[in-house]
């Protein structure tokens, strides 16, 4: 029998945490409250009680998801057999402190601490400002060093922050796969993530008229959707997108995603069903007994709650009506 | 070495087996229950008495392979003092009487192991349900029960 029981602790007790979700009533109650206020309230009644009780200001509720991002991603660094998993999925908060510190640098100011993740990333935040400060990239792994070295040495008068995000996003996903790729659920979990950013990237430069030599940069290579089928696509109609993919699993991503762009000339039901598709596909896999399933599950489905969370109260913050609010709202994972 | 293998050597080899062999399964089986079940409890002490239920139950086939042993030296007179003098055609029978615990034991504890860990994760989420769990889990006694029944039949059936 395979070496898959070394994952039977860490299974067992993400089950445990698994129960101190959010549930879907938990989640129409606080997107049904009157107020950010209201909303926050329900929210102090579920295991978020005590941070939600040391929140000052309803406006901060940025620094308690923060905070239980980074309790969370502790918690399973301390007991996961498979630190690979963790890290796959957490280098896209390296690369996203490293786009920050880079924008900073190039436009010569401090880095906004709050638009930093200081406990979540692989790189504790203080060793990359140590290597900003000193120039230093050489502990970076290889692709997101390469990456970083790639935009200083273009720094010019006028520092891009589009090509930051390029680049960096480019080495986001090589370095992922190098990571993940003796575990096979996980290299499938992150292709289908590949290939649904590919499919938004090229909706995106579709709708913005970009040429074909910048979709060729933006284009993610991990993904398994090959290249020339977007290049192909780029003249035509975004019909003939839905024509393409009507076999692959996203067929009905995309074609309920673009109903809303040509009804409404928003994306937001695309971004949705994106994630769902996402979360489906893990939650499929979550009975696994021993494996990597139920963790990667677990912590895109923290991820998933934080992002609810985040979108019921910036809505309440910003007095959407509850249906509007409601159309954002992603399953949740339990 | 095969000079000195006589009847009741091998006879013996087949307790040995017996004892060995379904020992180890349970002994991975418990021990992976055992993984399991520290997973939930870090989380949730309150489960304890529950998962450690289901932690004994691939412990079986290590009775049952022990229990296989005893009837072979007791049938060949290792426990009373006086070692019968059994033909090699004896000592082979004796051996294969052993295999069915033997074999069967190894395997079936670690799969029972197996089905009781993700028992485990079960009452995790619904502790209502740990009946359900051990019926899971029971299933797969069966066939350890089955092989002890064949390894006894066949020790009584051998006439020394």
């Amino acid at each position: 029998m395979a070496d898959d029981s070394k994952y039977a602790y860490a299974v067992a007790r993400v089950r445990v945490l698994e129960n101190r979700l959010l549930n879907k009533g938990q989640i129409d109650r606080m997107a049904e409250a009157p107020g950010a206020r209201e909303a926050l309230q329900v929210l102090g009644e579920t295991d978020y009680g005590s941070a939600v009780g040391e929140l000052e200001d309803v406006h901060h509720f940025e620094d308690l998801l923060a905070a239980e991002l980074g309790r969370v991603y502790g918690e399973v660094r301390r007991f996961y057999p498979e630190p690979r998993l963790i890290e796959a999925l957490a280098a896209k908060y390296d690369v996203h402190n490293l786009k920050v510190l880079l924008k900073a640098e190039g436009m010569g100011k401090e880095a906004g601490e709050d638009l930093l993740y200081p406990e979540v990333g692989n790189i504790p935040l203080a060793k990359l400002q140590v290597m900003f400060a000193t120039e230093d990239f050489r502990d970076l792994p290889c692709h997101l060093r390469e990456a970083v070295e790639e935009v200083r040495a273009g720094w010019g008068e006028n520092p891009d922050p589009q090509l930051i995000d390029i680049v960096l996003d480019g080495a986001l996903y090589r370095h992922i796969f190098t990571l993940i790729a003796p575990i096979p659920f996980l290299e499938e979990f992150f292709t289908h993530q590949a290939n649904l950013i590919n499919i938004k990237t090229f909706i995106r430069v579709q709708i913005l008229k970009q040429d074909e030599d910048f979709l060729h940069r933006v284009l993610l290579k991990g993904g398994d959707i090959p290249g020339h089928l977007f290049h192909e696509l780029l003249p035509e109609p975004l019909e003939a997108l839905c024509d393409r993919l009507a076999l692959s699993p996203y067929a009905q991503v995309v074609e309920e995603g673009l109903q809303e762009w040509q009804e409404k000339g928003r994306l937001t039901r695309l971004e949705k069903l994106a994630d769902d598709f996402l979360l489906e596909f893990v939650r499929s896999h979550r009975h696994q007994p021993f494996g990597p399933q139920p963790l990667l599950g677990y912590l895109l489905a923290v991820e998933n709650e934080l992002k609810l969370i985040r979108i019921i109260m910036v809505g309440k913050l910003n007095h959407l009506p509850i249906e509007e609010i409601r159309e954002r709202l992603r399953d949740v994972y339990v | 070495m095969f000079e000195s293998m006589t009847g009741i050597v091998l006879a013996l080899l087949g307790a040995a087996l017996a004892v060995g062999l379904a020992g180890i399964g349970s002994a991975i089986g418990v021990g992976l229950v055992g993984q399991s079940a520290s997973g939930v409890v870090s989380e949730d002490p309150d489960k304890f008495g529950q998962t450690l239920l289901l932690q004994a139950l691939p412990g079986t086939q290590g009775i049952y392979g022990l229990l296989t042993g005893f009837l072979i030296m007791q049938r060949t007179g290792v426990v009373g003092g006086n070692l019968l003098e059994l033909t090699m055609e004896q000592g082979w029978a004796v051996f294969m009487a052993a295999m069915p615990v033997a074999i069967v034991g190894l395997l079936s504890a670690i799969a029972q192991g197996r089905a009781a860990a993700a028992g485990v994760g079960l009452i995790a989420k619904r502790p209502e349900e740990l009946g359900k769990a051990i019926i899971f889990a029971v299933m797969v006694e069966t066939y350890a029960v089955l092989a002890l029944l064949a390894s006894i039949l066949l020790l009584f059936g051998i006439t020394f």
